[in-house]
């Protein structure tokens, strides 16, 4: 028990945040969760530092009254000796941990409490398999975000197991999940009667585990606030007590951001954009961590970028506004910047703002670098609430008036676009909705705010947009509309605790390709080696000719006979060359294309493995341009840049060496010219590269340009609009031609001097070693020498600065590949079908894709042998369930079993075998019709097949074309028409007998003709079978077992047709939609007849 | 620049105890004063770049062995030539002294703390009966390296926004002011972290009298030993016929 007897408190000194507390009488059971809230500054820190000891212990100040906890008192016993008890977690995770590594971390509090090691080791295993921080074990501290230090934070006091938990502010810097996983948590530690005292500005994730809510005001204890008194508080009650809300899904759209939100949608007509990011993409070290195709930000929005821990969002806005270097091209109001212009004309208001106040005075802050007046810098002041601080020192502000100094710093400076990284972490309601309203207040003044946030309060009251990312990748932006502010919530409110922490793949680019090499690794080898070889047969004969002109130093004359040796020498050292060189080259082809096949089985397994829809997502385009282009580069490294850079390195060194032994001095001047050369073709790199991002994009654009001019064609010609399509179309053309021109233009200069000056390196050492003949330093036949080696490998040393120039291009292109299909796969299993059930159950399943929820908590059984039929208007979520169960997406929550079995505990394969999935998309290979059959059941006789395309009354339709069965299907020979395509889709089925069917609206657009042959084949494949219907013409599904009406993602009824059509006024007008639909087609038929 | 301070061992063949490589340091320093032979020293340096190299740092290790063999090789030609401008031989010459000199010293340091991870060292120097004052100290020290390496990114971030060039022609013209931009926010950065870290260890008993035990484990195991004696035999070749005759 804990036991406050009458304590006052006050912060001697300058330490402390606050006041201090006065008078406080408080008891908290053993057990007991007990929550400390209030504004800001009201003294709840105070009172968790007066229970674990810092007060007054570490934080000195003048105390009187004592605080017990059971029976110890905390005030007069030694710190350590309370640390054994009570286990502390702190709002900073930048500053709580001591060690450098996450494992010394979590036995740190251990340690000090001379726990034997070994039961160190056992709590730690517990902790990390409890807390789920398997990713996080073994690494550096340093490299992980904020969130995740908090976990370890966790997960070290945790360890140390005290019975007593003080938590001050421990989720200020966590995103939702983790702040679910702190929940669950809390949730353990109450149930093994652990006592918590947390002080918390968010309460929504409090209120199932609080048993009380302690309010401070002013340093007091104002009123104990029961759970039940705290939920029914309304909105108005909780600010006025300035406290945060108590459940999410109560959270609305702030009135004030009502009124604008009309007009952002008419300003999104007007698609000014303030910010575009093309191929954005970032790395740290060999890791990637962010990649983003394109973003696009329109003029004067505020965009709320959420996401968990980790995703990428302080990368993002970093790289866009150009504090850190990365990849692609980045443009602010249509004009594509540099680097360093961007960070000119942009600012962030960082999480630890201490790092960005500079000055010693307030107004000195505001007029540092700037030419600003005196009057505007008051005028800004005022406007922020700063005005009595202009003389005061920036860091004896409070949090909150530092961050609205460096505000008004990025206002004085006249900067365009705004980014704030997580400004309310820590704020109560009070600070929160100052900063809302302050960001209102701003949209006017500046292009863009861009704010990376955790709360949705805060997006909810100031946000026009929503940027959500995930894993380095956009996954979706859109704009707070009625439909935004649902997807927000939905995302807020969603309850999944997973840990998104990951361990990354540290390893170098060509490590990475020399995971797919296996075998071709030696190949490789015997490649270089056999390449040396043809390199030095290429240096030799300088060698050679340098022993022919020999005697001409001396003054004797070359004999033909002495001569003629060392001609064959040449003549056999060209052909060794030649040979060696051919020879090498195609070891390392073969190397090279053989690892081109492993990677390209490789990724194709992987994209087996994806969710179907997400291969739709990344298209068939980028697909392909992956499997062949991307892929291409690899080869020129494996093929030329390896073995080759190796051959010529070695001969290049050893040569230099040989000069060395004949002359040092001159082999100095030579490595100092190849230095500056590397040096040059290193900036000519970088020059060009700051470039090329606008000339990539230009390219990209083009390509898109061309893409939707060809694809807009039939559309153009109809509506007879050419000269629009037209025009942009030359636009883009002359625009790709500007930014070609002004990239080359950058280059060229350096091109030229890299040309000119390196071509070749005798041109430097010949004045020199003329020089040295001079000075009597070197001899005549030294130095001829000299000169036929640097003949031999001038070539060589070309060909490597090229190499070396080239490799970072060369990372980009891996790293391309290793990002594109580095997604999280499907959940599959690797068990059996066992069941020898059949049936079908949803079991309140849940499914978002791009953070829209299609299904929400769907429950329904499919019976054996029964039909099921899915009905409801478009967009109710209808084919969904059909897709889900074909296991093309993961569902995001809930279960699907088929026969008691969970699907994602099937192997791919298994669950395949059991399901025959018949829809309106109908791919026919570019095989005979029997073969298209057959892949229904590829073991399948001939015979078989025929009885099949009997039975799905397909043999009519087949003995009348020209080859029967051995007629071409598929692509090319399109002679078959829906229907028919149809019903050999049925054959197929009827093939494979799979136990469970599903129709995915399988008889929409029939003709009548077809209808009733495609009615028998219907009946034919379903006999005993699970069924699941999808369809639109309600008569066709009216004796089904049962009707489930799907509306807006939910089970709207359930039941048979006599008893929906009467019960339910939905049904009603379905099926009276779908009635009188049918009848116009009649109708319609009738009038072709007359 | 990069510290490494965490000491990746990820990549290792030999996991050596962390004593050992506190001896080899030693020995890097005593060596590099007491041998001037260039056979011995050679031999040293293939020891220790073979040391570094299967503790994980393979290519470090050969590009110092090339680095060191090349200029071994240099004065050795230099001094057989006899050749050569005396102003660029003494320029080599002092280059290269110097090169050889602090390669020792360069290997031991990173075998030591590259390679090394950071709990395994301080587990190591406690079980060598270090005093907590000095312990406490030395794992304040290496956790503020990387500490202050991060407010330093974050402040040139700032600096970049603030339109504060770090550029050398900026600092030369300003260096104060410079000097002032840089301290000021890390001065004060660095305080708030160490004012809270330290309430955070000790609120997780940090000051408590009780001797403090270690979860990570620290042995001696036979390549332990084997590096030992190898070390040993090393040393006391470069040692005995590092003073004495011709140079090399």
């Amino acid at each position: 028990m804990i036991r406050f007897e009458n304590v006052s408190f006050h912060y001697g000194g300058e330490t402390g945040t606050g006041e201090g507390v006065d008078q406080i009488d408080l008891e908290i059971a053993d057990g007991e969760v007990a929550v400390l809230c209030g504004e800001s500054g009201c003294g709840k820190t105070t009172v968790t530092r007066l229970i674990n000891g810092l007060a007054p212990h570490y934080y000195e100040g003048t105390m009187t009254g004592r605080v017990m906890i059971d029976g110890l008192c905390v005030n007069e016993a030694p710190l350590s000796s309370v640390a054994a008890f009570v286990g502390s977690i702190f709002q900073n995770p930048k500053s709580q941990f001591f060690n450098v590594e996450t494992t010394g971390e979590l036995a740190f509090g251990c340690e000090n409490l001379a726990v034997d090691p070994a039961e160190i080791r056992r709590r730690i295993g517990n902790t990390v398999s409890e807390l789920q921080l398997e990713p996080l074990i073994d690494r550096n501290i340093f490299e992980l975000s904020g969130g995740e230090k908090q976990q370890i934070a966790c997960g070290s006091v945790y360890t140390a197991d005290p019975r007593v938990y003080v938590m001050d502010e421990p989720s200020s810097n966590l995103d939702k999940k983790a702040i679910v996983r702190l929940h669950d948590l809390m949730v353990k530690m109450k149930k093994s009667g652990k006592t918590i005292i947390i002080s918390e500005h968010r309460l929504y994730f409090l209120m199932d585990i609080a048993d009380r809510f302690i309010y401070i005001k002013n340093g007091r204890i104002d009123r104990n606030i029961s759970v039940d008194e705290m939920r029914a508080f309304s909105d108005g009650e909780l600010s006025e007590l300035g406290l945060r809300c108590t459940d999410l899904s109560r959270i609305r759209l702030s009135p004030e951001l009502e009124s604008f939100k009309t007009a952002a949608e008419k300003e999104r007509t007007a698609a000014k954009l303030a910010l575009e990011g093309i191929d954005l993409s970032c790395a740290r070290g060999n890791v990637r961590i962010l990649d983003v195709e394109r973003l696009a930000l329109p003029r004067n929005s505020i965009v709320a970028v959420i996401g968990d821990n980790g995703s990428g969002k302080s990368t993002l806005a970093e790289s866009l506004c150009g504090v850190i270097p990365s990849d692609g091209s980045v443009s602010f109001d249509g004009i594509f910047l540099s680097r360093k212009e961007r960070a000119r004309r942009s600012f962030m208001v960082m999480q630890d703002v201490n790092r960005q106040l500079f000055s010693e005075s307030v107004a000195a802050e505001l007029t540092l670098r700037t030419d600003v007046s005196d009057e505007k810098v008051d005028e800004i002041l005022n406007g922020l609430g700063l005005l009595n601080l202009k003389s005061r020192h920036p860091a004896s502000l409070s949090g909150g008036q530092k961050q609205r100094v460096a505000i008004a710093s990025a206002l004085c400076a006249g900067k365009d676009i705004l980014f704030y990284d997580e400004p309310t972490s820590g704020l109560d309601r009070l600070g929160m909705e100052r900063f809302g309203r302050l960001l209102r207040k701003l949209r006017n003044q500046v292009n863009l705010s861009i704010v990376i946030t955790h709360d949705p309060e805060l997006i909810l009251s100031c946000c026009t947009h929503a940027l959500h990312m995930e894993d380095g990748r956009i996954r979706s932006l859109y704009p707070l509309d009625d439909e935004g502010v649902r997807r927000l919530r939905f995302y807020f409110l969603s309850n999944n605790s997973e840990s998104a922490s990951r361990r990354r793949d540290k390893s170098t680019p060509l490590g990475k390709i020399a995971k797919y090499m296996g075998e071709n690794k030696r190949t490789l080898i015997v490649a270089a080696l056999v390449l040396l070889l043809g390199t030095i047969a290429r240096v030799i004969p300088y060698l050679l000719i340098y022993r022919l002109i020999q005697p001409l130093l001396t003054g004797t004359v070359p004999t033909f006979r002495a001569s003629l040796p060392l001609i064959f020498g040449v003549l056999s050292c060209e052909i060794v060359h030649a040979a060696a060189y051919t020879y090498g080259l195609q070891l390392s082809h073969r190397a090279a294309f053989r690892t081109l096949e492993n990677i390209r089985l490789y990724l194709k397994d992987r994209l087996e493995e994806q969710p179907f829809g997400r291969v739709l997502d990344i298209g068939t385009g980028a697909i392909k341009k992956l499997f062949t282009t991307d892929i291409e580069a690899i080869e020129s490294i494996l093929a030329h840049m390896l073995p080759e850079g190796f051959a010529n390195l070695i001969v290049v060194a050893v040569v230099l060496l040989v000069m060395t032994v004949i002359d040092w001095q001159l082999m100095l001047a030579t490595c100092l010219v190849v230095f500056m050369g590397i040096s040059v073709s290193g900036q000519m790199f970088h020059v060009g590269i700051e470039k090329a991002g606008s000339y990539f994009a230009a390219t990209k654009r083009l390509n898109n340009t061309i893409i939707e001019f060809v694809n807009g064609m039939e559309v153009v010609r109809v509506f007879n609009r050419q000269g629009e399509s037209g025009e942009k179309y030359e636009n883009q053309v002359r625009n790709y031609r500007d930014f070609a021109l002004g990239w080359y233009r950058v280059c060229w200069p350096w091109m030229a001097l890299y040309g000119s000056l390196f071509s070749t390196i005798t041109l430097y050492s010949l004045p020199f070693g003329i020089l040295l003949i001079l000075l009597g330093l070197l001899n005549l036949a030294d130095y001829v020498l000299i000169l036929c080696l640097s003949f031999g490998i001038g070539p060589l040393l070309i060909h490597l600065m090229w190499f070396i120039g080239a490799i970072p291009n060369i990372n980009l292109k891996i790293q391309a590949l290793e990002k594109a299909l580095d997604y999280p796969p499907l959940k599959t299993g690797g068990a059996d079908f066992t069941a020898n059930r059949y049936d079908v159950e949803f079991k309140n399943v849940s499914f978002a894709y791009k953070d829209g929820e299609v299904l929400k908590g769907i429950s329904f059984v499919a019976e054996e042998a029964k039909l099921t039929a899915l009905v409801g208007a478009s967009g109710s979520g209808k084919s969904t369930v059909a897709q889900l169960l074909v296991h093309h997406y993961d569902v995001s929550g809930g279960s699907i079993r088929i026969g008691g079995q969970d699907i994602r505990s099937l192997r791919s394969d298994a669950l395949q075998a059991q399901i025959a999935y018949l829809s309106q998309d109908i791919f026919l290979f570019n095989k005979t019709i029997l073969e298209n059959i057959r892949a229904g059941r590829p073991d399948a006789t001939d015979e078989e097949v025929i009885e099949a395309a009997r039975k799905a009354q397909c043999e009519s339709f087949i003995s009348e074309l020209e080859n029967g069965y051995e007629t071409i299907a598929g692509g090319a020979g399109n002679k078959l028409s829906g229907g028919q395509k149809q019903r050999i889709a049925f054959a197929r089925a009827i093939l494979k007998d799979a136990p469970i069917i599903i129709l995915d609206e399988a008889t929409a657009f029939v003709d009548p003709e077809n209808e009733r042959n495609l009615a028998l084949a219907i009946r034919e494949i379903i006999r005993g079978k699970t069924v699941i219907v999808i369809a639109h013409k309600l008569r066709s599904i009216m004796n089904a077992d049962k009707i489930i009406l799907l509306e807006d993602g939910r089970i709207r009824a359930e039941g048979r047709h006599e008893q929906l059509i009467s019960a339910d006024p939905v049904y009603a007008k379905l099926w009276d939609l779908s009635e009188s639909a049918a009848d116009w087609v009649l109708k319609a038929r009738e009038g072709d007849g007359v | 620049m990069e510290f490494n301070i965490y000491g990746d061992n990820s990549g290792a063949v030999l996991r050596l105890d962390p004593r050992i490589k506190l001896l080899i340091f030693l020995s890097g320093s005593v060596v590099a004063l007491n041998c001037y032979r260039l056979t011995p020293q050679l031999v040293y340096g293939a020891f220790l770049c073979a040391v570094l190299a299967l503790c994980g740092k393979k290519i470090d290790g050969l590009k110092i062995f090339c680095i060191w063999t090349f200029f071994a090789f240099l004065r050795i030609c230099i001094t057989l030539s006899g050749k050569g401008h005396p102003l660029l031989i003494g320029l080599v010459r002092g280059l290269s002294t110097l090169v050889m000199f602090s390669l020792p010293i360069l290997i031991s340091l990173m075998l030591l703390i590259q390679t090394t991870r950071i709990n395994h060292l301080l587990a190591a120097l406690q079980s060598m009966k270090m005093p907590s004052f000095v312990m406490i100290p030395l794992a304040v020290l290496l956790r503020f390296i990387p500490t202050v390496q991060d407010e330093w990114n974050g402040i040139q971030k700032a600096m970049a926004f603030r339109n504060i060039s770090l550029d050398a022609d900026a600092i030369l013209r300003a260096p104060t002011k410079t000097v002032e931009y840089i301290l000021i926010p890390l001065l004060f950065s660095c305080i708030a972290v160490i004012e809270e870290m330290t309430a955070a260890a000790l609120a997780r008993g940090l000051d408590s009298e009780k001797r403090r035990t270690s979860s990570a484990v620290v042995r001696m195991t036979s390549p332990d030993y084997i590096v030992l004696a190898g070390l040993i035999a090393v040393v006391s070749f470069a040692l005995y016929f590092g003073k004495t005759g011709a140079i090399l």
